[in-house]
């Protein structure tokens, strides 16, 4: 029974914070047709961005967090303009943003390691303490219940956004289907830059609040975005739904590997069962194929 | 000089019955034989030279490297840059083939030089198993799965029996190929001239196969896929032949390094290694036949160089590559001798 409740809560806790970094990806998927290679870069901004205006400049937490997260978008929207708009359109789109996107990563994470030096680094937690559930001798952190309470709320806030907005509209139009969307008036150029500034949010976001649970080091990113493009594949790339529900799913898998199988066996699971569900369903959970999307 | 490919396919691809290939018209035809024999001569010489002179000694190191890692480059290129399956298992294959011969060599008990034959064996046999589910997919799937692939392995090699990691440092006092007694460098140049070799033999079969139907099948599938299949090309047959041959080689190249140095170091499964790889692949000229080549010799030059901000190298090669991408995304050697090719052009028409 502890567990299974141990599991479960572990399960909602990471599969919150990979539907954050998920959605990011799937948004630039879904848009540009791009795998964004330094999405795991951009998470280490947003963690490195909170622990220097913590611990160096000595603002409150949560006024940091959300500074990081901006320093994270405006990452992102230098990483676009800088870079992926001078490849995009371009004949050899796939190889070229694959390497930019690598490119990218590489200097963002040479540049984290000359900054902050190769220390791993620990964020302390905005509360301490933990709440006890006595029926099923559960004890959950009040830090890791905060980290599940901002991750839905942002994930809700997309959801509401990409549903309700005209911007949210836009990015859709674009996703589904370029050519139409750009007939229709809609500046395909500025949706990517805004979905790219979105995406480098939610990344910076999973980094500030997956490096208060864990470790942060210059590296760090790369296990979280390797995590959230099995999220993404599974719940059928380019589709929102999916990916949320995908990602819960797959953090619960992760969560009971550990907890039944040990943590050695989480990420080795985790690839196969990967490996199986290509196999079985290449098109991911939601089966979207070419024509529906987001 | 070895001219780019692009041949028109006709002239490549022999047409069925009637009237075979022409000779003369062959691929073949357009190698300066006499170039690539004294390259290979001097190369060959070098060693000589090299162990009588004062820091001889590194630079055949430094060439030792530059055989290996264009061994790997080029084998990268044929999947990455020729294919277009987006690949990260590379290094992979490269490690298992180091772990191979020196788990053999070492823990068993067998000549080095019957071990090392293995290497490509067992790279070649894991290539199968990665490509088998992975092939069939389409680009973002098989990044993901290859770089699941690269990541499985290295925790394996770090935390998995003590018997492979050796505690965390890595296997060392693998049995070396050559031993001492050889004496006064010799030893080293016996490895020169094994890595060169290793390299010449390669080089010949990448540039075989990119000149032959398959490779002609190959850009064909990357340039329109659609085109290809009705065509008759089955992707995924060429896809994992592609794939069983570059680990072939890749495997040699991990099993001759190990025996090299005398360790099999998980540091060859750092991220740093893979980008290190793919921006020769990128700089030199992704797709071409001389770009990895090119690409491996200018990145150990400019590694070397910038020996003295060593803490800046990573950073130098992330914005070398970016600058590629925008400004020559087909890589330098394309651009230089397309450059050249103009130059010699204008000289002509002026005459």
């Amino acid at each position: 029974m502890q567990q299974l409740s141990q599991s479960l809560y572990s399960g909602v806790l990471y599969g919150s914070v990979y539907g954050l970094m998920a959605l990011g990806l799937t948004l630039i998927w879904g848009a540009l047709r791009m795998l964004n290679l330094a999405h795991g870069a951009l998470y280490v901004v947003g963690a490195y961005a909170a622990w220097a205006l913590i611990n160096l400049a000595g603002l409150p937490m949560l006024l940091s967090f959300l500074i990081a997260v901006g320093v994270a978008a405006l990452m992102g929207l230098v990483l676009q303009t800088t870079l992926i708009n001078q490849v995009i359109g371009k004949p050899g789109f796939d190889n070229a943003s694959l390497i930019a996107t690598v490119a990218a990563a590489t200097m963002i994470e040479s540049a984290m390691l000359l900054m902050f030096g190769p220390q791993v680094k620990t964020m302390p937690p905005v509360f301490e303490g933990n709440l006890l559930i006595p029926g099923i001798q559960l004890s959950i952190r009040y830090q890791d219940l905060l980290v599940i309470v901002i991750a839905v709320a942002s994930l809700f806030a997309m959801s509401a956004f990409l549903r309700g907005t005209r911007y949210g509209m836009a990015i859709r139009a674009v996703s589904q289907n370029m050519d139409a969307a750009k007939l229709m008036g809609i500046p395909a150029g500025q949706v990517f830059l805004i979905v790219m500034v979105i995406s480098a949010a939610l990344a910076g976001l999973a980094g500030v609040l997956l490096s208060s649970i864990f470790f942060l080091s210059p590296f760090s990113g790369f296990l979280p975005m390797i995590k959230a493009l099995i999220v993404t594949i599974f719940g059928g790339l380019g589709s929102i739904k999916g990916t949320i529900w995908a990602a819960y799913l797959i953090g619960l898998l992760e969560a009971s590997l550990q907890v039944y199988l040990g943590a050695s066996i989480a990420l080795p699971g985790l690839f196969l069962f990967m490996i199986v569900m290509l196999v079985i369903r290449p098109n991911g959970l939601f089966g979207l194929g070419e024509g529906r999307r987001l | 000089m070895i001219q780019e490919q692009n041949l028109p396919a006709a002239e490549v691809a022999a047409p069925q019955g009637a009237a075979r290939l022409r000779w003369s018209a062959g691929p073949w035809a357009r190698v300066d034989w006499l170039m690539v024999g004294t390259a290979l001569l001097v190369a060959a010489l070098a060693p000589l030279v090299l162990t009588r002179v004062t820091g001889g000694g590194f630079v055949a190191h430094l060439m030792i490297t530059f055989f290996i890692w264009s061994i790997i480059t080029q084998c990268w290129n044929l999947i990455m840059g020729v294919s277009g399956i987006y690949s990260f298992g590379q290094v992979a294959l490269y490690a298992i083939g180091g772990w191979t011969t020196a788990l053999l060599a070492k823990e068993f008990g067998w000549s080095p030089w019957l071990s090392l034959w293995l290497a490509p064996i067992a790279a070649t046999l894991a290539a199968l198993v990665i490509g088998l589910p992975t092939l069939r997919l389409r680009g973002v799937y098989v990044v993901l799965l290859t770089l699941a692939f690269h990541e499985l392995l290295r925790n394996f090699l770090t935390n998995g029996p003590q018997i492979v990691t050796g505690g965390g440092t890595g296997m060392v006092n693998v049995p070396k190929l050559f031993d001492q007694f050889l004496g006064g460098g010799m030893d080293q140049a016996m490895h020169y001239w094994l890595a060169l070799a290793l390299f010449t033999i390669t080089t010949l079969a990448v540039w075989a196969i990119l000149h032959s139907p398959i490779g002609v099948a190959f850009r064909a599938l990357r340039d329109s896929e659609v085109y290809a299949v009705s065509r008759g090309v089955d992707p995924f047959r060429f896809k994992l032949l592609l794939f069983a041959f570059s680990a072939f080689f890749t495997g040699l190249a991990g099993g001759f390094m190990v025996h090299y140095q005398a360790t099999a170091s998980q540091s060859v499964l750092s991220f740093g290694f893979v980008i290190n790889l793919l921006a020769m692949i990128v700089i030199g000229g992704w797709g071409s036949f001389w770009g990895p080549i090119v690409g491996t010799a200018l990145m150990i030059v400019l590694s070397e160089l910038l020996r003295g901000v060593d803490d800046y190298r990573n950073f130098m090669i992330g914005l070398i590559m970016a600058l590629i991408v925008i400004f020559a995304p087909q890589g330098l050697v394309p651009l230089v001798s397309k450059f050249v090719g103009d130059i010699m052009r204008t000289l002509r028409e002026a005459e």
